[in-house]
C-alpha cells in the first residue's frame, strides 16, 4: 500500500513537473510565449504591461506575457543567462550586472526620472538634501534603487554616507514611520509618500530625480536574444511603448484595464490607486518614450563607482541602446 | 515536607547509587567518536570540491551562476583580508549565541514545567505546535515591526527557532526519567532540588542535549532570516548585498561561512555530551 502511495506521488509529481516546464520563449499557437520578470509584486505601476494585453498590443506582435513577479535580480540573472528574452529592471542594475560579465542591454527606457524620494516627518523641516546631515534614514537595505538614489541625493549635498545614519528596515517604511518608529525614510515616490499621507501622516519629499538625473527603470534584453531575434526585441519593446503611451494620455481607462491583475483590486483605496498612477506618470513622460538619456547613464555609472560598486568604469555603450525604440 | 539536609550518608554515596540506577540502555546514547575513519570525510570533502571544479569549469554554466570553487577562495581571502568577513561573522555569531541562549533557557524551563503537567501540557500545546508551524520567514517581517529593525528582532527570531526541539527534548528527557529512582530519592528524604540535580538533570541530560544539537544548528537560520529582513551587518546581509551586486562568489562564501558556523556549533553540543554525559558512553 505505502509503495503504490510512493509511487503515485512520484508519477503526479513528474506530470505536473512537465506541465510546469513551458519552455519560455517557445512559440505557443503562432505567439512567442515570454515570461518576464517584474522585480516586484502586482502593482499599478505596471499599468502600460497591462494595458498592452488589454488592447492587444502583445498579441498583435506575436507575443504572449507571462508576468513573473520575482526578486529583480533573480530576473537580471536569468536574462544574463540566456534562460529569459526579458525582464523589467532598475538602472544601476544593468551596470552592476555588467560589472560582473552578465551579457545584458537595456533596450527601451520606461522612466525618465529616478523614481526614489527621501520622505520625512512634516515637523522636521527637511525639504532639501542638505537638511539631512546627521539624521538617521530608513531604507529597506543598503541595496537596491532606494539606497542608490538616497547615495546619489546625498553626493549631490555634498554629503557622505558617514554624515547620516542609516538604518536598514526592510520594506517596512509605510508601517515603521506611521508606527512613530522612523521619522525619515526612502521610497519610491508614487508609492510611500502616498501611503502615508493616505494615512494622515504629513511628511515632505525629496525627490531624486529634481537633483540628478539617473538613469532609471525601464527593458532589459539578454545579448543573446538582440542577436539571435532582434525584430522579437523591437516587437517587444513597440508592444510595451504602445501601451506605455496610452496609458499616459488616459489615466481612467488604464485603472480599469488593470483591475484583473492586480489581486484584490477593489479593496485597495481607488484614491490611492489613481495618485499612484498619475504620480508614476509625471515620471514617464518624455519627448520620445523609450528613449535612453545617454548622460542618464553616466550619471548612474559615477553614482555607483563612487560606491564602490563597480570596480571600474565601463563601456556604457554596450549597457543601453536606442536602437529598437521607434 | 522533605529535610533540607543532605542524607546522612553524604552525597558522594548517593550519587553513586544513582548513576548505578541511571545507567539504563533505553536511554538515547550519544554517538561515539570515531577517528579512525576520520580521513574519508576529508577525502568527501576532497572530493566533491573536485567535481564542483570541472562542472564550473565545463559545463559552461556561466560564473555569475556557478564561481569555481578557486574564485571563491579568491574572494574569501580578500574579504577576509579587508576584514569585512570576519566582522559580519562576528556580528551574526552574537546574534546566534544571544539567541540560541534566550531559546534555551526559555524552552528548558517551559519544558520541565510541562513535563510535570500535563493538563498544561494540553493546554498550551496547540499553541506551540502552531509557534512551530508558522515559517519563521514569515512572521520575521513582523517581529521587525514589533520589535524595532536592531538587534533585538534578531535574537527573539533566533530563540523562535531554537524553542522546539530543545522543549520537545527536555519534555521527553525528564518523562523518561524512571519512577524508580524518584522512589529511591523519596525513601532517602531527598528535597525537591536534590532529585531535580541529582536525577532529572542527569538523566534527562543526553535526551536535551539532543535537541540542543538541532537547536544550535537551526540558530543560525534564525539569525540570517532576520538579517534579511533588514540589517546593515551580518551574513545575512553580506549575502543579500553579493546578491545585488551579482557577486555570486560572494555569496557562496557568506553560505559557507553560515555552515561553518553551524558546524561549530554542533560540535561544541558534541563536547557538552562528552563532558557531561561521559558516564553514559562508559556504559
Amino acid at each position: 500500500m505505502f509503495r503504490k502511495l510512493v509511487l503515485i506521488m512520484l508519477g503526479m509529481a513528474l506530470a505536473l513537473s512537465a506541465c510546469a516546464n513551458s519552455d519560455p520563449g517557445n512559440e505557443a499557437g503562432g505567439l512567442t510565449h515570454i515570461r518576464l520578470p517584474m522585480g516586484y509584486i502586482p502593482n499599478i505601476q505596471f499599468a502600460p504591461f497591462y494595458v498592452a494585453i488589454e488592447k492587444g498590443y502583445f498579441r498583435d506582435a506575436g507575443i504572449e506575457i507571462e508576468f513573473d513577479y520575482k526578486f529583480e535580480t533573480d530576473g537580471v540573472v536569468l536574462v544574463g543567462a540566456g534562460e529569459l528574452p526579458f525582464a523589467v529592471v532598475s538602472g544601476e542594475q544593468v551596470l552592476l550586472a555588467r560589472a560582473q560579465g552578465l551579457p545584458v542591454v537595456y533596450v527601451a527606457a520606461w522612466y525618465q526620472q529616478y523614481p526614489v524620494s527621501v520622505v520625512a516627518k512634516s515637523e522636521l523641516g527637511v525639504v532639501i538634501p542638505q537638511d539631512l546631515k546627521g539624521r538617521k534614514i530608513g531604507l529597506p537595505g543598503l541595496f537596491g534603487a532606494n539606497y542608490v538614489g538616497l547615495r546619489a541625493l546625498l553626493h549631490e549635498a555634498g554629503l557622505e554616507e558617514s554624515d547620516v545614519t542609516l538604518d536598514a528596515i526592510g520594506f517596512n517604511q509605510v508601517e515603521l514611520m506611521a508606527a512613530g518608529q522612523q521619522d525619515i525614510v526612502v521610497g519610491y515616490a508614487a508609492n510611500e509618500p502616498i501611503q502615508l499621507r493616505a494615512q494622515g501622516v504629513a511628511v515632505t519629499e525629496i525627490r531624486v530625480a529634481d537633483y540628478v538625473q539617473l538613469a532609471s527603470n525601464g527593458v532589459l534584453a539578454s545579448e543573446k536574444v538582440i542577436a539571435e531575434d532582434p525584430e522579437l526585441v523591437r516587437a517587444f519593446v513597440g508592444a510595451f511603448l504602445k501601451g506605455l503611451e496610452d496609458t499616459i494620455a488616459n489615466p481612467d481607462e488604464s485603472l480599469a484595464l488593470c483591475k484583473a491583475y492586480i489581486p484584490n483590486f477593489a479593496d485597495l483605496d481607488a484614491d490611492v490607486q489613481k495618485q499612484v498612477l498619475e504620480t508614476s506618470i509625471e515620471q514617464w513622460k518624455a519627448e520620445r518614450l523609450g528613449y535612453s538619456d545617454p548622460q542618464a547613464w553616466e550619471n548612474m555609472q559615477n553614482v555607483v563607482l563612487d560606491m564602490a560598486l563597480i570596480p571600474e568604469k565601463m563601456d556604457l555603450n554596450k549597457a543601453f541602446t536606442n536602437e529598437f525604440i521607434p | 515536607m522533605y529535610p533540607s539536609a543532605r542524607p546522612s550518608r553524604g552525597p558522594r554515596r548517593l550519587e553513586q547509587r544513582l548513576k548505578h540506577e541511571i545507567m539504563n540502555p533505553n536511554f538515547i546514547r550519544t554517538v561515539s567518536q570515531n577517528t579512525n575513519r576520520g580521513w574519508l570525510g576529508l577525502l568527501s570533502i576532497f572530493l566533491g570540491l573536485f567535481a564542483w571544479h570541472l562542472v564550473a569549469r565545463y559545463s559552461g554554466i556561466p560564473p555569475f551562476i556557478l564561481p569555481s570553487p578557486l574564485s571563491v577562495w579568491g574572494r574569501f581571502m580578500r574579504a577576509f583580508n579587508d576584514g569585512s568577513l570576519l566582522h559580519h561573522t562576528r556580528i551574526t555569531l552574537v546574534e546566534i549565541l544571544l539567541g540560541l541562549l534566550a531559546g534555551v533557557i526559555f524552552a528548558t524551563i517551559m519544558g520541565y514545567i510541562l513535563a510535570k503537567s500535563r493538563s498544561l501540557e494540553r493546554i498550551l500545546s496547540p499553541y506551540l505546535v502552531a509557534s512551530q508551524a508558522i515559517p519563521v520567514i514569515a512572521i520575521a517581517p513582523l517581529l521587525v515591526l514589533w520589535l524595532g529593525d536592531g538587534i533585538l528582532s534578531k535574537i527573539v527570531i533566533c530563540a523562535l527557532i531554537v524553542f522546539f526541539p530543545v522543549l520537545v527534548n527536555t519534555i521527553v528527557g525528564v518523562r523518561a526519567v524512571p519512577s524508580a529512582l524518584y522512589d529511591l530519592m523519596n525513601s532517602l528524604h531527598a528535597s525537591r532540588s536534590q532529585i531535580l540535580w541529582k536525577v532529572e538533570v542527569p538523566a534527562s541530560l543526553p535526551v536535551f542535549l539532543g535537541g540542543l544539537r538541532i537547536g544550535a544548528t537551526l540558530s543560525v537560520i534564525g539569525a540570517v532570516v532576520g538579517e534579511l529582513v533588514g540589517a546593515e551587518e551580518g551574513l545575512g546581509f553580506l549575502l543579500q548585498l553579493g546578491d545585488f551586486q551579482y557577486d555570486t562568489a560572494m555569496v557562496f562564501v557568506a553560505v559557507f561561512m553560515l555552515i561553518a558556523l553551524a558546524l561549530m556549533l554542533y560540535g561544541f553540543v558534541i563536547l557538552l555530551e562528552k563532558r557531561f554525559v561521559k558516564w553514559q558512553e562508559k556504559n
